[in-house]
């Protein structure tokens, strides 16, 4: 566990040296925010409510959608793809610590720079211009603070999936860039959830996409109460579980039939 | 100018043939290109059933102005690839803009056959497609007219947004890395027009009236095209300037390119 926080604080470290691009991506997303915001606000028109969410709960939506983009790696990972095909993952094996908990703790590192430099600033932003609204009780902040890391979790364990295609494929890349597009969709990062078809939200409860997101949102704007927010963070842990074990399982498949090229 | 014709057939002939080659991965990139469209319109779509319009205007209107705009700035992306800002940075940093600098050839033309990015077929193939899919939707009155000008309104969009990239890529000159503000005007700039410009707030809209005037471009044709009322009572010119923008802005790109060229001085060392 000792190794496990030694690499999480080198990953923070490092991570935290790419700040200036980090940064660079703050006025995009933001920009994208307020496009997203207005298309929102014309669709609702004169309504003050759609499907349990309110004006300034789209509004709010709109922003997290933005924020939550760095530290759930929305737009693709593809660093352990790359270690696969650099050969840099043969040194990797070696380290004292299995190469899942490994890619782990190099993500903790890049999800806590991304949520503090994107996630918080581009939120403190937002609130300058907007209307956002906030979880009212110390509990709520707390399930906030669990369905956040849950969800990261899940991210995780899809990412990570999806990257061991490149132990079986030398075009991962492209498999993988359909794949995050199409979570982007299925998360519920384009839309909320919410407002699309009945059909489609019950073909999605049975897939890891909504945990990833739109849980997250839904908890933080209070649209689930009581033990529903319970059972949400259940599911989450679930599918947390459920993508984690399957990764594992396969990436020792994977690591049986790698070749390391090189010389 | 001939010449130089010649070399671009002949540079953009070597970019398809090599990215022909593996026939599987590039299937898999046009489709993944025409998907992004798909998506991000479906998403859109989708929620519709629930709202009816955005501001007043139907899916199929939207459609209209969402599948023209994706179609244009997919051509744009395709023919303008090697002045994309992300890509010619990394050109400037590595110094291979150095040796089309020593050819005796246009460097304009040389950059523009630098590369040819042609899965993004994928891209104007899917924008197509759902400008296709608003015909269903709505019946729009075509009449000759309407018919001549609407390759006009591509032609002015693309020449626009081609002219984004060119400003981008000159600004690496001094900037060296591709400066992510761009992207607010190119990516942003894009998907802003695919939506009705009278949703935007006021500020937001004035600025991409009067400092980047890309309402003329989408915005104003569509009026004219469905015979709309103009909400911000423009001159009735307004939806006829699109082409002439577009030109304007290339132009004015173009030579702010020629200027930075002067300046250039190379990352070697």
């Amino acid at each position: 566990m000792r190794v496990f926080w030694e690499m999480t604080k080198r990953s923070f470290q490092r991570y935290l040296t790419y700040r200036a691009a980090a940064l660079a991506g703050l006025a995009t997303n933001f920009f994208f925010g307020l496009l997203r915001m207005a298309i929102l606000l014309a669709l609702y028109g004169e309504r003050p409510q759609v499907a349990g969410l309110t004006v300034a709960d789209v509004i709010t939506y709109s922003a997290l959608s933005q924020a939550l983009i760095g530290y759930l790696s929305i737009f693709g990972w593809y660093d352990l793809m790359n270690s696969v095909y650099t050969g840099e993952i043969g040194s990797d094996l070696l380290k004292p610590l299995g190469l899942m908990r490994f890619w782990l703790a190099q993500d903790v590192g890049r999800a806590l720079v991304n949520f503090l430099l994107r996630g918080v600033l581009i939120m403190v932003a937002f609130e300058l211009v907007v209307d956002l609204v906030y979880p009212q009780t110390a509990v709520s902040w707390l399930h906030v603070l669990c369905t956040l890391i849950l969800g990261w979790l899940v991210s995780f364990g899809f990412r990570f999936l999806v990257n061991l295609a490149s132990f079986w494929s030398p075009d991962a890349r492209g498999m993988g860039r359909f794949a995050f597009l199409s979570a982007t969709f299925f998360c519920g990062q384009l839309m909320p959830i919410r407002f699309f078809p009945d059909w489609l939200q019950g073909w999605l409860q049975f897939t890891p996409f909504p945990a990833m997101f739109n849980t997250t949102i839904e908890i933080y704007l209070g649209t689930l109460t009581g033990t529903a927010v319970y059972l949400a963070l259940l599911n989450q842990l679930l599918w947390a579980i459920g993508l984690l074990l399957v990764g594992q399982w396969v990436l020792q498949t994977a690591v049986r039939r790698l070749v390391i090229q090189g010389g | 100018m001939n010449h130089a014709l010649t070399i671009y057939w002949r540079l953009l002939g070597v970019q398809l043939r090599s990215q022909l080659q593996y026939r599987l991965a590039f299937f898999f990139d046009v489709v993944a290109m025409s998907s992004t469209i798909f998506l991000e319109f479906a998403s859109l779509a989708l929620v519709f059933q629930r709202f009816e319009t955005l501001g007043g205007w139907t899916l199929g209107e939207v459609a209209f102005l969402y599948g023209l705009e994706e179609l244009s700035f997919g051509i744009m992306d395709m023919v303008f690839s090697g002045f994309d800002p992300s890509y010619f940075g990394q050109e400037i940093r590595r110094g291979s803009f150095d040796q089309l600098l020593l050819r005796p050839l246009n460097l304009t033309m040389q950059v523009f056959g630098s590369k040819f990015v042609l899965r993004r077929l994928g891209k104007i193939g899917m924008g197509l497609a759902v400008f296709l899919y608003a015909q269903t939707l709505i019946t729009v009155t075509w009449t000759p007219a309407k018919l001549l000008y609407l390759p006009f309104v591509v032609f002015g969009m693309v020449c626009f947004f081609g002219g984004l990239f060119i400003a981008g890529a000159t600004i690496t000159f001094w900037t060296v890395e591709s400066i992510e503000v761009m992207n607010i005007f190119t990516y942003g700039g894009g998907y802003l027009i695919a939506h009705p410009m009278h949703i935007y707030q006021t500020w937001l809209r004035r600025l991409f009236t009067y400092v980047v005037p890309a309402i003329f471009l989408n915005y104003y044709p569509a009026l004219y095209f469905l015979n709309k009322p103009d909400p911000f009572n423009f001159p009735a010119i307004a939806p006829f300037v699109a082409p002439l923008v577009g030109i304007l802005a290339l132009l004015a790109s173009l030579a702010f390119w020629h200027f930075g060229i002067r300046f250039y001085q190379s990352t070697g060392n």
